[in-house]
């Protein structure tokens, strides 16, 4: 193979200078000429039907050019399941949902008149939990859901409320019970927590009264997605939606799908042809945006004396919120390897994605794995230390190696799991547990209070697929490389990345690659930015359109060169001949010469992941469930103080195999990203919603996101086993870096105190309470 | 009610007529149109519109307009020093310390703010002192590494310069 001159290189970002000096426009940012200004009226009731609304004296407001309900935008919406209109239509499903708008000459004017509008609602019984919306007798939170449009693999449950039953069928729990030495069943939950991007959310719609054509500005990491979804709504040609995205400000998953985006949209259509824009503060980024899924997650495994897992049985509850959103897919997605990357000849899972009276849940960075391992990986802990064998020890005998057969009857290859193990557990200095650790920022935790503990916890995670992704490659005269690429740049480099993949084919200084900025009308369709896939799908897409302009480039330099197309080779950016390696064209200087100094020559690729068989909807097995594979584990050690039940994490590796780091620098990058972020939801992030269906903490003073001061020291590790179809053997990074995080340190916890914790997150008040129990039962 | 107020603002002197509640973020973003000072939450939680006030790093989002006769106001549209790169700006690229880049201006002029006065934090000051101002991306330590690495720059600076 030639030599690669940029790929696995640790580049600094392309984007990172415009970054420092503020010049980078945002959503947030942009200003359109002549724009109006729109803001929301949400429901403060969490299911009620509106009985009447009153928008006249918001209308007479002065400066108010439209106000809108459900009535003036009679459009149903949703990725698998249409549900969701775009304003209220006769009743609210959560506190937060957007009932009226308001499009105004300035924000204030807006705010002012959306609080003009009255609105009376008669209260319906509402749920906050997936177990209690599910319950035999539970009023339906959508009466006409039978009636809905949706993806052809949606199985609703015959429970109410239920919009997606996901079934996993593997050889026979109960016979593995039964053959089993031991048998363990344990209960785990996991919050409601957010995104949190520091960017809030925001959309711009115009519509041009003529020809009906809408144009969208909007921080959406699934450009194409929306627009799909805006036209099936609408029922409108694709051709007539255009999406443009400005920058976004970070995303995690909470900015694909729609949410402003339909308010903005329906406002358009009342301010004949004037722009409009929608900012959400953020507390209506909080409350009216997206969550993580809430579940439930049941385990019950069968085990061998000498460790070997038998059978496992998984019944998880996901809250879906208001409206179904990704929730069938988390669902799937989520609960199909949430057994956890282990052989187990006997799984049953059932997995119900239900919908409750929280705000909507959708897609966030991990997409279901973070919930599934934080019961797993701990349940395994509590196998191993009931059978008395080392936790790493344990996993070793029953973890996934190339060539396993899993459970959901996909043979497995490029498997970096065990070096993910071994290389975390020894950066922590696994099987030490009294050497105090001197690198830490809290050293000298010392007392009789202060308990120390080492905890891991690992996962695989699948990528959404079958997907595709295509690209454009130009190159001028100048010898200049532009990049058209329909994948989003959130903050997870993928400029850089794809820069890298093109400059690599093309021989040229990254210095001469920019990418194009993203427009639907003229960027070459992507399926997302999601799933961990843009390296693997959209770097095969630019790696093959930067060879495409680079054969294009080859035949055209022939003449120039008399020579045949077998004599010519390319390297270091040049066209030569083989046997006068003196005589040679620079791509540029081919491009110049055949077309002029304005010209430029276009390459083109696309890369599409076929699957074998879909999903069995009977027994959830798949020859190929994924394009690929992620594989990581994280090792942690903590000090818990017992006195105030404060967790203190000491040290945090983390080891992920990413079949091929193309910028080493980026890949430590997510992953400490991930980590921080993985560790605030261990912690201390959780919506709080009371029985009112409203969010008590819609603000970063009392929704406490990491800072500075609660990182400790992160050891990323980067594991490479490579995938024979990504790109230079690239896999995915962006979600998994959250993953295994808190079962890591739950376990780390229950090392040190000697007491599980089911409930996330490990707070000081849970942390010291359960301690507390603990000491009472003791005494009595 | 309009006020009419004179501010130096990177340097430029500049005589405004605005309504005193007029926040100082929507002052620079709305009215005299520099939008690399961002708004994360308009409610002084996460600094991301950070600016130096009269050399005091400041939430400008809890700063009213009509406070700000004779103020002197350095923005991340400030920070370069002609054309170049202040070493903080330089660390930030070199370390990786912005990733989607929506609170690195906040960020920036922070660790400006603790430089000017610090040339020589320990990491605990650094962290500290960037507390307030929250990263979604990084997990901070890049960005703790780059304060680091400029505080070094600029004290060799310092140091040639004798």
């Amino acid at each position: 193979m030639e030599q690669l001159t940029i790929v696995g290189k640790p580049v600094t970002r392309v984007d990172a200078g415009e970054k420092v000096t503020g010049e980078t426009v945002y959503g947030y940012d942009l200003v359109l000429p002549n724009m109006l200004y729109g803001k929301v009226l949400f429901s403060p009731k969490p299911h009620a039907r509106i009985k009447r609304i009153n928008i006249e004296k918001a209308e007479q407001y002065p400066g108010v050019v439209a106000v809108i309900t459900g009535k003036d935008a009679p459009w149903i919406h949703g990725e698998s399941i249409k549900d969701k209109p775009f304003l209220a239509q006769d009743k609210v499903r959560c506190v937060g949902e957007p009932v009226a708008a308001v499009a105004a000459v300035d924000e204030d004017t807006a705010q002012a008149a959306v609080r003009l509008i009255e609105v009376e609602y008669e209260d319906l019984p509402a749920y906050f939990s997936p177990e209690e919306a599910c319950k035999p007798g539970a009023v339906a939170i959508h009466e006409n859901f039978a009636g809905y449009r949706k993806f052809d693999f949606i199985v609703p449950g015959s429970m109410p409320n239920v919009c997606e039953h996901f079934k996993l069928r593997t050889g026979d729990v109960e016979q593995g019970f039964r053959e089993a030495d031991l048998v363990l069943e344990e209960r785990y939950s996991v919050p409601v927590i957010q995104h949190a991007a520091m960017e809030p959310h925001s959309a711009h719609a115009q519509v041009d009264p003529e020809s009906g054509r809408i144009t969208i500005w909007v921080a959406n990491d699934a450009p194409f997605r929306a627009l799909h979804e805006i036209s099936e709504a609408l029922e409108l040609p694709k051709e007539k939606i255009r999406f443009i995205n400005p920058a976004q400000g970070g995303g995690f998953g909470s900015k694909g799908g729609l949410k402003v985006e339909p308010i903005a949209v329906a406002l358009a259509y009342h301010t004949n042809g004037r722009p409009v824009r929608v900012k959400f503060n953020r507390e209506e980024t909080f409350i009216s945006t997206l969550t993580r899924h809430e579940a439930v997650v049941n385990i019950k495994s069968g085990v061998k004396k000498d460790g070997t897992l038998v059978a496992r049985q998984m019944t998880i509850y996901w809250g879906a919120g208001a409206y179904a959103e990704k929730s069938p897919t988390v669902c799937i997605r989520g609960s199909l390897p949430a057994p956890g990357p282990y052989r187990i000849p006997h799984v049953k899972v059932d997995g119900y994605a239900v919908y409750t009276n929280k705000p909507v849940a959708g897609s966030f960075r991990g997409y279901g794995i973070p919930q599934g391992a934080w019961a797993c990986e701990q349940h395994m802990d509590e196998l191993a230390n009931r059978l008395g064998i080392d936790r790493l020890e344990f996993r070793m005998r029953n973890i996934f190696v190339d060539g396993d057969l899993s459970y959901w009857g996909e043979k497995l290859h490029s498997v970096g799991l065990k070096e993910t193990l071994t290389k975390a557990a020894e950066a922590i200095e696994w099987g030490q547990k009294d050497e105090q650790f001197k690198g830490s920022r809290v050293e000298g935790l010392k007392g009789t209070n202060i308990k120390r503990g080492k905890g891991f916890a690992c996962i695989s995670k699948p990528t959404r697929s079958p997907t595709t992704s295509a690209a454009g490659v130009v190159v001028n005269g100048k010898g200049e490389v532009k990049v058209l690429a329909g994948t989003v740049e959130i903050g997870q480099g993928c400029s850089t990345i794809l820069s890298q993949v093109a400059a690599e084919e093309l021989k040229v200084p990254l210095e001469k690659v920019r990418m194009a900025p993203l427009d639907t009308d003229v960027i070459p369709f992507d399926a997302s930015t999601t799933s961990s896939r843009s390296t693997y799908h959209m770097g095969n897409a630019v790696r093959r359109a930067a060879i495409d302009v680079r054969e294009k480039i080859m035949e055209m330099a022939r003449p120039m060169l008399e020579a045949k197309k077998e004599d010519l080779s390319f390297s270091d950016g040049k066209v030569y001949l083989k046997d006068q390696p003196q005589m040679a064209l620079s791509i540029g200087e081919v491009v110049r010469r055949k077309l002029g100094n304005e010209g430029d020559v276009r390459g083109d690729g696309s890369y599409t992941y076929e699957i074998g068989k879909d999903l069995d909807l009977e027994t959830g097995h798949s020859d190929h469930a994924s394009a690929f594979y992620m594989y990581a584990t994280q090792a942690a050690e903590v000090a818990v103080d017992e006195e105030t039940g404060r967790v203190r994490i000491l040290r945090m590796s983390a080891a992920h195999d990413v079949g091929k780091a193309i910028n080493p620098l980026n890949c430590a990058a997510q992953i400490e990203g991930g980590l921080a972020m993985g560790i605030g939801s261990a912690l201390h992030e959780e919506m709080v919603i009371d029985n009112q269906g409203k969010v008590r903490n819609p603000s970063f003073l009392d929704y406490h996101i990491v800072t500075s001061l609660d990182v400790p020291k992160m050891i990323p590790i980067v594991v490479e086993c490579p995938e024979p179809e990504g790109p230079y053997g690239a896999k995915g990074l962006g979600e998994p870096g959250l993953a295994p995080t808190p079962a890591a340190i739950g376990n780390a916890v229950a090392d040190a105190i000697g007491i599980r914790i089911y409930d996330l997150p490990l707070n000081p008040e849970r942390v010291y309470w359960v301690i507390q129990q603990k000491k009472k039962k003791k005494v009595a | 009610m309009k006020k009419k107020i004179k501010i130096t603002l990177n340097g430029k002197s500049m005589s405004l007529e605005i309504p005193a509640h007029r926040l100082l973020l929507d002052l620079l973003r709305d009215e005299i149109g520099l939008t690399g000072t961002k708004e994360g939450c308009g409610t002084g939680d996460c600094g991301a519109c950070t600016v130096l006030l009269n050399g005091r790093p400041v939430n400008s989002c809890l700063i009213l307009s009509g406070e700000l006769d004779g103020a002197d106001i350095v923005t991340i549209e400030g920070l370069k020093i002609g054309p170049e790169f202040h070493p903080v700006q330089k660390a930030f690229i070199q370390d990786g310390g912005a990733q989607c880049g929506y609170c690195t201006p906040g960020m920036l002029m922070m660790s400006k703010a603790l430089l000017d006065e610090n040339l020589n934090p320990t990491e605990e000051e650094i962290r500290f002192a960037l507390s307030g101002n929250l990263c979604r991306c990084t997990g901070y330590a890049k960005i703790i590494q780059a304060v680091q690495d400029a505080a070094r720059e600029l004290r060799a600076g310092r140091a040639n310069r004798g």
